[in-house]
């Protein structure tokens, strides 16, 4: 049973960081806070699953347009409509909650609700640790969370794009004064974040199915995650999905499913209450609180 | 779009003060149906109110008293089968089908338990008699009977969760018999419904009869992972499952049963593993899981014979046949008690048709139907007596009918790799 | 030389005058000022006359969601941007709804407790949380509905998920329709003299710039805990009599809806000011009842409003329609 509750929770915070890398990735760049997170991961869920049984292309080719529609779409976003409210937190947050609105409530009015609307695992089967099954799909979500992370380090440590991506983080000004396309490189944090959430999608969907609903859910599991660990930070978004994985699985286990969702919605609260940047967030004192 | 453009324009002549919704004396009767069409039983319960009333239309409407009326039919979607939508805002859409569209009576009603029991004060203030057809909660039944002055308008011809409690009981107990299983496991989704059939059984058959309940686990609706359920039932060598859920994400349970392992038989109820098609969505992989259909006619069963006639007529008039295994024959049924029940009354006075309401007695798609004296039609084993629901199992892909007796085609069978215990 | 024109605005004359002080010289002048004041308050004040039975129903819901957005607007006009009215509608609702199932109150005390009882409360939960800005302060309320309605669910408190039903109906007639348009006048009416007053600016800069509030000596938690209070007091109210007219109480009195339509309200109407959200919700729920046939796709017809709205018009169509409303507007030659 214990070993059951570490494998489950080690699955469930890989999930979660899948869910939240792409909200924390166009957060730390951009400062904007995309809430249509949620609306992309369920559009690319939507995209892949019109690719295989509409126009029945193979899987992969599926899953590729699935991302780069996500991205295409989050590129869009940003320039038609973010660009001209940038900077201004209120309208931001309506501009992207609003345009989450239209996706998930219109695939609501759509009517593609139900079962048949789930997506193909990577690979079939299960597994065995100890005494715990496991369907492989879920060992696959743990190493591609794993890499996803390494592949981000990388990205914003060794290329010229994941440099200029830090630097507008840090300071934009001298980002600006040292010759980096601002408003190019937002538009790309958001395209990534966009991807991001459809790389999600196509790895966590498989285990249950596609429904409006869920990107609500999404967003509400993304941002928990994102401000437990500190906005903009890879390595806090790790350790809060770690931190809020394992607690949501142990109360599963040995409470009740209830607190589930309280766990994550109780972690939100104290970290804004004690430190409202998070737990690894580099935001000044100052400008979270008076 | 334009029945968008008509209310609005509506609306302009209402506030001009043209009288609206005066009905003459050869209009039709106005039935409402406020639910949640997104729905699948939403969706398949319109569809089957519909058929019922072209069917009455088709041989020349009700009579009253002694002038032939049309139904006509005005549904509207409340989406009140979803949480987040306030309940003020499902009874405006009750509202709005009562004082704008004239309706004189509310048909299937709410999918939500706490918004049909809402309900049931906003239909006793207009006196618009209401016949639910999907909230299964036992409370609408308890407020009947405590205030009947109040609360007599609305009835309910659809399985509520006692009804469904007699099913589970009784399945189990052929479990018991057969196979000698008696460590259970329940999990449930949390809602007034789901929650009163997972505690009755408990309550009311595993502890009485000697069962171990090694867990109880309760789901917020909305939940998409049940692995640490599971994993329980495992660990706590459970030999059978007893699923309640009416949500979409429900089937989900399934997929990880499989995936996870658990040597324990799947027997209860899952929305989507009601319907022929789940065969198909779940790949095969539902071999041997038992469901319970709420209602007779939602499958048709060849010892009711009108369950045969309703399921041929729907798959006839709307080319699929039925999927949901809850509300689609109970609010066909309820347009004919209603229809009746107005024959009888000779007019469409709410009072006088709540009192021929309370007399109804039919054989429909469902068994027999009539009103008990707190307004639920009682369902048991005996088609002939009462009306019945059906227990089935998932046998290559086909439903094979094992439960009530009176009805069973066959007796349940282990699937691959479970064994008996005795 | 090319001669071109550009549009020229020039404030009326009156408006110049009596910015805030009324020295009017005649009686088209009063007019001039009363007018858009009078005739919306004169025009409600007669709709529960002339409005057939459902409309009256669908005005309940407009002044419903008009107190939470005008209460939406005044907090943010003091600075603190509220992604959750929905915390002060439930809060109201089930205070009301559970003083009148568990201790038999009427609807004459309920509603009253709700409204205060409610906004204190409210205030209470939000004042460890105060100090926090902008965004952070958000993504409390925004939290804050959503776990109380877990808390509840988990906990089986005041009704579950069932909900309390059975709660005393408000006498039918004209009462109740006049009771919610007086009180969202008078709110509206309050609010706005509020903010036009010197206590108002001072709210108002809270807004602008915290910390100069500060440095100017007044104490800011006890500032943002009044204008709390007060946007309470009108959210809490709307919660209250909701329960009341629908006899009914549950879980779903913190739903989303009452946080979102608040905002689109105010998104529409003009943030930052209170007749705007109260202009935006009397233009967004009458919409959205018509469309009603539509089913979810209203929802998406608010999600493209928020975003056309936030993007063309930010300023909202209420100030929009003033500033027309006290210029004239002309074209002239210009020399280039």
């Amino acid at each position: 049973m214990l070993q059951g509750v570490l494998v489950y929770g080690l699955v469930n915070s890989a999930v979660l960081v899948l869910l939240a890398l792409g909200f924390g990735l166009t957060f730390g760049v951009a400062g904007i806070s995309n809430f249509a997170h949620g609306s992309l991961y369920i559009l690319a869920g939507y995209l892949a699953w019109a690719c295989a049984h509409v126009l029945r292309l193979p899987s992969a080719l599926g899953a590729a347009v699935a991302v780069a529609g996500s991205a295409a779409f989050g590129a869009l976003l940003y320039r038609v409509a973010l660009l001209r409210v940038r900077g201004q937190a209120l309208s931001e947050v309506m501009v992207t909650f609003g345009v989450s609105l239209v996706i998930l409530e219109l695939f609501r009015f759509l009517g593609l609700v139900g079962f048949g609307y789930t997506l193909p695992a990577f690979v079939e089967g299960t597994v065995q640790i100890g005494e715990t099954s496991l369907d492989v799909q879920r060992l696959l979500i743990v190493l591609l969370a794993a890499g996803l992370v390494g592949l981000l380090w990388l990205f914003t440590h060794h290329t010229r794009m994941g440099l200029a991506f830090r630097g507008i983080a840090q300071n934009e000004d001298t980002a600006l004064s040292l010759g980096i396309d601002a408003d190019r490189a937002a538009t790309w944090s958001v395209a990534f974040g966009s991807g991001l959430a459809a790389v999600a999608a196509l790895a966590v969907l498989p285990l249950g199915t596609i429904a409006p609903e869920g990107g609500y859910d999404v967003m509400l599991q993304a941002l928990a995650v994102s401000i437990v660990g500190g906005l903009g930070s890879t390595v806090g978004i790790v350790l809060a999905s770690v931190l809020i994985g394992f607690a949501q699985t142990l109360t599963a286990t040995y409470l009740e499913t209830h607190w589930m969702i309280l766990v994550s919605l109780i972690a939100i609260l104290v970290v804004l209450v004690v430190k409202p940047s998070g737990l690894l967030g580099r935001q000044k004192q100052l400008e979270e609180r008076i | 779009m334009r029945s968008g453009m008509r209310l609005v324009a509506a609306a302009f002549l209402a506030l001009a003060g043209i009288p609206q919704g005066t009905a003459r004396a050869a209009d039709p009767i106005v039935l409402g149906m406020p639910t949640s069409l997104g729905f699948l039983e939403g969706k398949e319960g319109l569809n089957g109110v519909t058929l019922a009333v072209e069917e009455i239309n088709a041989r020349g409407g009700v009579k009253v008293g002694k002038e032939k009326r049309l139904l006509k039919l005005e549904a509207i979607d409340t989406r009140c089968a979803e949480p987040g939508v306030p309940v003020s805002d499902v009874l405006l859409g009750h509202e709005k089908l009562i004082l704008e569209k004239g309706a004189k009576f509310i048909v299937f009603g709410s999918f939500r338990s706490e918004a049909a029991i809402a309900a049931m004060d906003t239909v006793a203030k207009y006196k618009v008699p209401m016949v639910l057809g999907i909230a299964m909660a036992p409370t609408v039944q308890t407020k009947v009977k405590e205030d009947p002055a109040r609360y007599k308008y609305t009835f309910r011809s659809c399985l509520n969760a006692q009804g469904l409690v007699k099913y589970l009981a009784g399945t189990m107990d052929f479990l018991k018999a057969q196979f000698g299983f008696d460590k259970v496991f329940v999990m449930h989704q949390d809602v007034a419904w789901a929650r009163g059939t997972a505690n009755g059984v408990v309550k009311s058959y595993f502890e009485p009869k000697g069962w171990k309940v090694t867990g109880v686990e309760a789901y917020p609706t909305g939940s998409s992972d049940f692995s640490s359920g599971l994993l329980k039932a495992r660990a706590a060598g459970a030999q059978v499952i007893l699923p309640v859920f009416d949500m979409p994400q429900s089937g989900i349970l399934v997929k990880q049963w499989k995936s996870t392992k658990v040597p324990a038989l799947l027997a209860g109820f899952i929305s989507p593993l009601a319907g022929p098609g789940a065969w198909k969505t779940f790949e095969g992989k539902i071999d041997g899981a038992i469901n319970v259909i709420f209602e007779v006619g939602n499958i048709a069963s060849a010892k009711v014979p009108a369950s045969a006639v309703f399921a041929a007529a729907y798959e006839k008039r709307w080319g699929a046949p039925l999927e949901s295994g809850h509300a689609p024959a109970p609010g066909y049924e309820s347009v004919h008690v209603l229809a009746e029940a107005i024959e009888r009354a000779g007019t469409i006075e709410p009072d006088a048709v709540v009192a021929a309401l309370e007399k109804t007695d039919r054989m429909g798609a469902m068994g027999r139907i009539r009103f008990a004296e707190d307004h639920q039609v009682p369902y048991g084993v005996d088609p002939a007596q009462e009306a019945v629901g059906a227990v089935i199992q998932w046998r290559a892909g086909k439903r094979v009918v094992v439960y009530p007796p009176a009805l069973a085609d066959a007796k349940i069978e282990l699937p691959e790799g479970l064994k008996a215990a005795k | 030389m090319v001669a071109s024109r550009r549009k020229e605005r020039i404030d009326r004359g009156v408006k110049a005058r009596s910015d805030d002080l009324y020295a009017l010289a005649s009686w088209r002048e009063m007019l001039y000022v009363a007018g858009p004041r009078l005739a919306p308050a004169a025009l409600a004040l007669a709709l529960p006359l002339v409005l057939p039975p459902y409309w009256q129903k669908v005005l309940l819901s407009v002044c419903a969601y008009g107190l939470l957005a005008m209460s939406w607007g005044f907090l943010q006009a003091a600075g603190l941007i509220s992604l959750g009215q929905a915390l002060f509608f439930g809060v109201g609702a089930y205070l009301a709804g559970a003083a009148a199932h568990f201790w038999k109150w009427g609807p004459a005390l309920t509603i009253p407790l709700g409204a205060l009882g409610g906004a204190a409360v409210c205030t209470l939960i939000l004042l460890p949380v105060l100090r926090l800005r902008g965004h952070y302060f958000a993504m409390v309320t925004l939290v804050l509905p959503l776990m109380l309605v877990r808390l509840i669910e988990a906990t089986r408190i005041l009704g579950g998920t069932e909900g309390i039903t059975g709660i005393p109906s408000l006498p039918s007639g004209l009462g109740e329709p006049y009771l919610a348009v007086v009180v969202t006048l008078a709110v509206l009416f309050a609010l706005r003299r509020l903010l036009a007053s010197d206590h108002g600016l001072v709210l108002q800069a809270m807004r602008d710039n915290d910390r100069a509030v500060m440095r100017a000596g007044h104490n800011l938690y006890a500032l943002k805990a009044q204008a709390l209070f007060l946007a309470g007091l009108a959210g809490c109210f709307s919660g209250a009599f909701m329960t009341h007219a629908y006899m009914f109480v549950g879980m779903p009195a913190f739903a989303l809806d009452y946080s979102i339509m608040p905002i689109a309200a105010g998104v529409v109407g003009g943030p930052g000011t209170v007749a705007g959200p109260a202009l935006g919700a009397l233009i967004l729920v009458p919409l959205s009842e018509a469309l009603r046939a539509l089913g979810s796709l209203r929802i998406v017809f608010y999600g493209l409003f928020l975003v056309v709205f936030a993007v063309a018009l930010p300023e909202g169509i209420f100030p929009f329609l003033v500033r027309k409303y006290q210029q004239r507007e002309r074209w002239i030659e210009v020399d280039r």
